[in-house]
């Protein structure tokens, strides 16, 4: 910082251009900053531990096929459903409802949101909704979607979207109320006016937090889906689990319950690219 | 008799009270009455706290006085005035634009297309040595290259008063100079009108037609002196004996009220 700022004190081109590299260099560190390698050994080895643990548990009999079954049942029941194809067909068949109704509950959240942080009657009006629904597990809509909508696609994505909305709803509210009315200030000085301060400051200011928000969001919207499947569904990774527990194959329970570790941690990884993609500005922020 | 011309900017018997906790009340501006003309450089001096912000933030229509007007020529200040463009202390950069696109922003809300935005945009960059900076975000740069950026993003926007609330106060010494001279040049070209704060009588005495020192708490014009070295000014002005002769004015009208609030601080 201080060696910047001497920098500064030139104001020479050359004397600039030489500070730009160094503003540019810490930017590529910061992003390339990994962690030590011998953190990552640790990982490893304790992922190793575990499994050991679980084979050498299971292979002795110490723990009963009824309740644990090897690890190579449940290597050798996921390849047989990746396979078939069945294993395929049921993430995407989740995957479909997750991005359907988040979409739609982001869709209705985020201008509602942005609404009711600016105009203080549209908070009034939506308030004591907000603060009924708010409490409620998206798995209590569960009877009356069904009785409403049936047990097929549409159902599944309103549990969907009433378990996610609201989330969406309050990030955005808080982080638009967040965006620094200072900056509001100074784009009315330089003449904007309503529309152009909602445009150039209010909508990217908030920006990261509903993005943030919507991450959030997106996790429990995958929880919402599991258990409507759960409890009525034809196909899905919900619907495996519990086929699974039906059939009494625990083998089967576990490749579904890693194969939604796996989805939703991809998932997350995309919306992080995504992320990065949306806020060039973030990456460069001074933490 | 001719009618005195109409001053750009007024005040007319302003206080402005804030309250503080516990319904104490803080006088930050008390019964200022003040006139300045059309191309004036104007420079309140006086140590922190004596209501000089608040005096800016009258004028830009940011908060409006607790009795008494605000004018810009002859009408009251009521809601944010761009025509009075403000440079913030703290920079104010939108965190999600670039260099270019924050310099860009005043014009862009004129409705200038494209190509002459660019255009004028990289006159002031150039101007204020952050050439090659362009597309940098602002939480790249320096405070003190954060700080030239709002200089001339308001100078771009063009407005026919300039507020300034110690713009230089966070560049290191040779960077203030360098942006002192431009000011000045800024000034004699365009006779723009300027107030400008700051808490350096060297910067008051190198940049100001006529300077207002303030008293602290509550804020009110203790002296208006008229700048008499001469113009148009380059910073060599310093070693001239007319300077250290107003300089000693200055500084004998200013010493009081340091000391006086230097005590109150230590008291607070």
């Amino acid at each position: 910082m201080s060696e910047i700022v001497r920098n500064d004190a030139l104001g020479a081109a050359g004397a600039l251009s030489a500070e730009g590299t160094r503003v540019r260099a810490a930017a590529r560190a910061k992003r390339t900053r990994r962690q030590p390698p011998y953190l990552l050994v640790i990982s490893v080895l304790s992922v190793l531990i575990f499994l050991s643990l679980w084979y050498i548990a299971t292979e002795r009999g110490w723990v009963s096929p009824v309740f644990l079954p090897k690890p190579g049942r449940v290597l050798a029941e996921g390849m047989s459903n990746l396979a078939s194809g069945q294993l395929m067909m049921d993430v995407w068949m989740s995957t479909q409802r997750v991005v359907l109704g988040f979409l739609l509950a982001a869709a209705v959240a985020v201008p509602l949101g942005i609404v009711m942080a600016v105009w203080a009657p549209a908070k009034a009006a939506f308030d004591p909704f907000v603060s009924l629904l708010r409490p409620l597990p998206s798995i209590t809509w569960i009877p009356l979607t069904m009785l409403w909508l049936g047990i097929g696609e549409g159902q599944k994505i309103a549990i969907v979207f009433m378990g996610s909305w609201i989330y969406i709803l309050l990030y955005t509210i808080e982080s638009t109320k967040r965006v620094d009315p200072l900056l509001i200030r100074a784009a009315r000085n330089l003449g904007a006016g309503d529309i152009s301060v909602m445009w150039h400051v209010i909508l990217p200011g908030a920006l990261p937090g509903i993005i943030a928000g919507l991450k959030v969001t997106l996790a429990i919207s995958w929880s919402c889906v599991l258990s409507a499947e759960m409890i009525a569904a034809q196909n899905g990774l919900g619907a495996l689990i519990w086929q699974g527990k039906d059939w009494g194959n625990l083998a089967l329970v576990l490749v579904g319950m890693l194969c939604i570790s796996i989805v939703v941690l991809a998932a997350d990884k995309l919306a992080d690219v995504l992320e990065r993609l949306l806020l060039p500005w973030e990456r460069h922020q001074r933490s | 008799m001719t009618a005195a011309p109409l001053p750009i900017l007024a005040a007319r018997n302003v206080t402005k009270t804030f309250t503080t906790g516990k319904e104490q009340e803080l006088v930050a501006v008390d019964n200022l009455s003040i006139d300045i003309h059309e191309g004036e450089f104007i420079c309140l001096l006086g140590a922190s706290g004596c209501g000089k912000s608040t005096i800016l933030n009258m004028f830009a229509g940011f908060t409006q006085p607790s009795t008494g007007e605000v004018l810009l020529r002859g009408q009251p200040i009521v809601r944010i005035e761009p025509r009075c463009g403000m440079v913030f202390q703290s920079y104010a950069l939108f965190p999600w634009k670039t260099v270019r696109a924050n310099v860009e922003f005043g014009l862009r809300m004129k409705g200038l297309p494209a190509a002459e935005r660019r255009d004028r945009a990289s006159a002031f960059i150039e101007m204020v040595s952050l050439k090659g900076f362009e597309d940098h975000y602002p939480a790249e740069l320096s405070g003190g290259m954060q700080q030239r950026v709002t200089i001339a993003r308001l100078l771009a926007a063009d407005p026919e008063v300039l507020l300034m609330d110690e713009p230089f106060a966070a560049l290191d010494a040779m960077t203030r100079q360098v942006m002192q001279e431009e000011l000045l040049g800024i000034h004699e070209r365009s006779a723009k009108t300027i107030v400008f704060i700051t808490h350096s009588i060297d910067e008051a005495l190198i940049l100001s037609s006529r300077l207002f020192v303030m008293s602290a708490r509550p804020g009110r014009v203790k002296a208006v002196i008229p700048n008499t070295l001469p113009t148009p000014r380059r910073l060599s002005v310093q070693f001239s004996p007319e300077y250290g002769a107003l300089k000693s004015t200055v500084w004998g009208l200013i010493e009081s009220e340091v000391r006086r609030s230097g005590t109150e601080a230590a008291l607070d």
